[in-house]
């Protein structure tokens, strides 16, 4: 074997570079979960963890600190996540911090964000290895926005119907038809009216809590981090929530003028009679209804606006249009 | 059905092979059948039959490749089925093999060739320079320029050369010849055969030759066993054999 | 039998090719562990195996990574991920298709290369050859090739995976304007233990399947140039098969252990 040796000369430096890119890699990867070089581990108990896992990233001040290293049930209600932090961060994370978990992009993994907190009299103490920190839960907020776009979703449906109910009588379908459906029809009316009412109630209860939300965020300045990225996105979220309101309003209104309709529906002879007498209350019907549908329309845009704003911080793109659209609300 | 009357009047040495009622079957098919072989110093016995006679499996016996059925082989006057298998490497390292095909490994050199069956055996026999006895083996075969050549290189007639150099480069007391001169043309198998002779000579050695070429076995044999059926049928020098009027006998020289 | 029940005669030859087969694996370790060793044929198996495959295994790595990046760009680009290609890519080149596509290629070049040798081996006498010159041809051309298999996969897979993530990292490079630097810490930022430690331990047993079919086909190769042939060939195929069985199983117990 005489050119043996050229060849384990090959084959040994083959066989360190594989190694050693091996070595890399797990160097890399240990890094990255702060397996080597010091660390300490502190805890924070959260009531809902949305599918955090072991080994999602801890941010502070959107700097990369440390892992989840551990997630435990305690009970139904609370949940605590130990996490793994660089000493070097650990003495600048005060003993008040505040844990909150958010989403990292539109389909990104789970992270846990350290807040600065609110408590002034342990805000001189640097975090100490196993403490515990408070947590406060953003996703409440995600959860009240849903149900708002939910009744949102209702008052349209109960306004399509409406609407075909007009369009029947327009259409006339002759008097024969509207005489026999009469009181039918009556009956349907009454029952979208009350539909609409709720949604409306149900709408500005919503409208409330948002207010209230905001309200923290103006008083907090520490807690709007949670909420927003800079105060900006505070002052849209109010322009929204007032749209919202008047939105809401107008979905009253409209209500109202309804229940009127209805009333004088039921009041009259029959609704023969009383489009007879009054040639204009079907293009009144008519208006109403389409009020209805504008303002419908202005709130699930609005609530779509809030969204964007609270889920996806930084969504400054969108902030043109916004201000465009708050415009021409204001006409 | 031995036939003693035709024994020769060769001189016997001491018996270094001794098989008695060999048996070996494979499946249904009963290959060799209380077959009998015995072999002395010096001698060339040359064992002829037909092809698919069981000449190959009664040799891969001889040296442990396959285990007989039954029987009893005696090599250099061990009973080759007891012994432990670094015992039977050490004999095994007194027998050489040349193989039907040559058996060169492809992947290595001549001389890499050459010094394979060494390996084994540089310790207990104080082989100190094994280039020393690769070129003699070569010399003896007349290819030492062929030292660093890969087998592919080498004709047939080469190859088996280097593979009988292979065989006797430990200087066995006994080679064994598997069909020493299948696959080659007539004036290479003459060369062959002339070099097996010269080799006895130089060596001393015993040799067992397979075959069923006829000029190969009238060159060189002393002595013949024929194989019929898996048995010996008959025994003689090729003089006595090739003249007997028996019919079966002149088949093989045929 | 075999004319009226070609079915039940394959099932039974399948029983008994498994049954061979580890058999052969049991002598296999029964040899490893004893003396002597055949280390120099073993390096030079090594060499064989490993630095003879490493430019296969580079360009296959390499076009893997380039294509596959390329491939996935336009559909995640459509929902605006683009910036996941990095992590995407290298936990599936680095936990299953590295691992896989670079075990098949070596199916397919030491398996092979190991059947067709050992079977003509086996045919022209080399392995009998060897006996009688008192090596033990099992040790010296089975263990010392299913150990270098064993021990060359997963550095040649290794390898592979970080050619093909270069090769992605190219491909970011130029179309999607990220640096290499960018690329490589998001790629480490996508990777956990639990992506690179499973992956590592099946390759063993990606090469110790190619090794162990490649010798088992050729150690058992039936006599004749057909026979090299079909050693050759039904040792790609079966380890190729072995390999997808071996993969399921890693994986299976992956999910067991990590949950």
């Amino acid at each position: 074997m005489k050119n043996s040796n050229p060849q384990n000369l090959k084959l040994g430096i083959f066989v360190i570079l594989g190694i050693a890119i091996f070595v890399a890699a797990v160097y890399f990867i240990g890094n990255r979960q702060n397996l080597f070089g010091d660390s300490s581990v502190i805890t924070s108990v959260f009531k809902d963890v949305n599918g955090l896992q072991r080994g999602n990233n801890v941010r502070f001040a959107g700097v990369n600190v440390g892992t989840v290293q551990n997630i435990r049930i305690l009970n139904d209600t609370s949940i605590a996540v130990s996490m793994r932090i660089d000493d070097r961060t650990m003495k600048l994370v005060r003993k008040n911090s505040l844990a909150t978990i958010s989403s990292d992009g539109l389909v990104g993994s789970m992270i846990v964000n350290l807040l600065p907190g609110e408590n002034d009299s342990l805000a001189s103490k640097p975090l100490q290895p196993g403490d515990t920190i408070a947590s406060i839960s953003k996703i409440a907020t995600a959860d009240m926005l849903t149900t708002l776009s939910t009744t949102n979703e209702n008052a349209a449906l109960l306004t399509a119907d409406l609407l075909k109910i007009t369009n029947s009588i327009n259409e006339g379908k002759g008097t024969i038809g509207v005489l026999i459906k009469d009181e039918e029809m009556a009956n349907n009316f009454k029952q979208s009216i009350e539909g609409l009412r709720q949604s409306t109630s149900t709408i500005s209860r919503m409208v409330n809590r948002v207010n209230v939300i905001l309200d923290e965020v103006s008083y907090k300045e520490s807690v709007a981090g949670v909420l927003l990225s800079d105060t900006i996105a505070a002052r849209q979220i109010e322009g929204i929530i007032s749209n919202l309101e008047i939105s809401a309003l107008q979905i009253s209104d409209v209500t109202t003028n309804l229940q009127q309709f209805s009333y004088d529906i039921r009041q009259g002879e029959g609704a023969l009679d009383y489009i007879l007498n009054n040639p204009g209350a079907v293009e009144q019907l008519d208006a109403t209804l389409k009020n209805i549908e504008e303002a419908t329309r202005k709130f699930d845009e609005n609530m779509e606006a809030l969204q964007h704003n609270i889920l996806l911080r930084g969504y400054f793109k969108k902030q043109a249009r916004i201000k465009a659209r708050e415009e021409t609300q204001m006409d | 059905m031995k036939d003693e009357n035709t024994y020769s009047s060769f001189e016997k040495g001491k018996p270094v092979i001794k098989i008695e009622n060999l048996q070996k079957q494979f499946g249904d098919e009963v290959v060799l059948n209380n077959f009998n072989l015995e072999m002395f110093e010096n001698e060339n016995l040359v064992l002829m039959g037909k092809s698919g006679s069981g000449k190959s499996v009664m040799i891969k016996c001889l040296v442990g490749l396959m285990e007989p059925d039954s029987g009893r082989i005696e090599v250099l006057g061990k009973d080759i089925s007891r012994l432990e298998r670094t015992e039977m490497d050490e004999l095994r390292a007194e027998i050489g093999f040349l193989f039907q095909g040559s058996a060169l490994y492809d992947s290595m050199t001549v001389r890499e060739n050459l010094e394979f069956p060494l390996r084994r055996h540089t310790k207990r026999m104080n082989i100190e320079n094994t280039d020393e006895l690769v070129l003699e083996a070569l010399e003896s075969v007349g290819l030492t320029k062929t030292i660093d050549l890969m087998p592919e290189e080498l004709s047939g007639g080469m190859q088996r050369r280097i593979a009988l150099a292979r065989a006797l480069i430990l200087k066995p007391k006994i080679i064994l010849y598997d069909e020493p001169t299948t696959g080659l043309d007539p004036i290479t198998a003459k060369e062959i055969i002339q070099l097996m002779k010269n080799i006895q000579k130089k060596y001393k050695t015993s040799s067992l030759i397979i075959t069923h070429d006829v000029d190969c076995a009238r060159v060189i044999s002393d002595r013949m066993i024929l194989l019929l059926e898996g048995t010996n049928y008959a025994e003689g020098t090729f003089k006595e054999l090739s003249t007997s009027e028996d019919p079966k006998i002149q088949a093989f020289f045929k | 039998m075999a004319e009226n029940f070609p079915m039940a005669t394959n099932v039974k030859s399948f029983f008994t090719e498994i049954g061979s087969l580890s058999r052969f694996a049991g002598r296999f370790f029964k040899q490893l562990f004893s003396r002597p060793f055949e280390f120099r044929e073993f390096l030079r198996q090594c060499y064989q195996m490993g630095n003879k495959s490493l430019l296969l295994v580079g360009i296959t790595g390499f076009i893997l990574g380039l294509v596959f990046t390329l491939q996935s760009r336009p559909t995640l680009e459509e929902f605006g991920a683009s910036s996941w290609i990095p992590s995407m890519i290298s936990i599936s080149i680095v936990r299953e298709i590295g691992p896989v596509i670079i075990a098949l290629i070596c199916a397919g070049r030491i398996g092979s290369s190991i059947g067709a040798e050992l079977g003509s081996m086996k045919v022209t006498e080399q392995i009998d050859a060897m006996e009688v010159s008192g090596t033990n041809p099992f040790k010296f051309l089975v263990v010392t090739r299913i150990l270098a298999a064993t021990l060359m996969l997963p550095l040649l897979i290794i390898f592979g995976d970080f050619v093909a993530l270069i090769g992605s990292a190219l491909v970011e490079n130029i179309k999607g304007q990220v640096s290499f630097l960018l690329y490589f810490n998001q790629v480490f930022d996508a990777l956990g233990f639990r992506d690179l430690l499973p992956a590592t331990g099946k390759s063993f047993f990606f090469g110790f399947a190619i090794g162990l079919v490649g010798c088992f086909k050729g150690y058992n190769s039936s006599k004749g140039t057909a026979g090299v042939g079909r050693a050759a060939n039904s040792a790609v195929v079966y380890t190729s098969m072995l390999l997808f069985i071996i993969d399921f199983i890693a994986v299976f117990l992956t999910e067991l252990i990590y949950g």
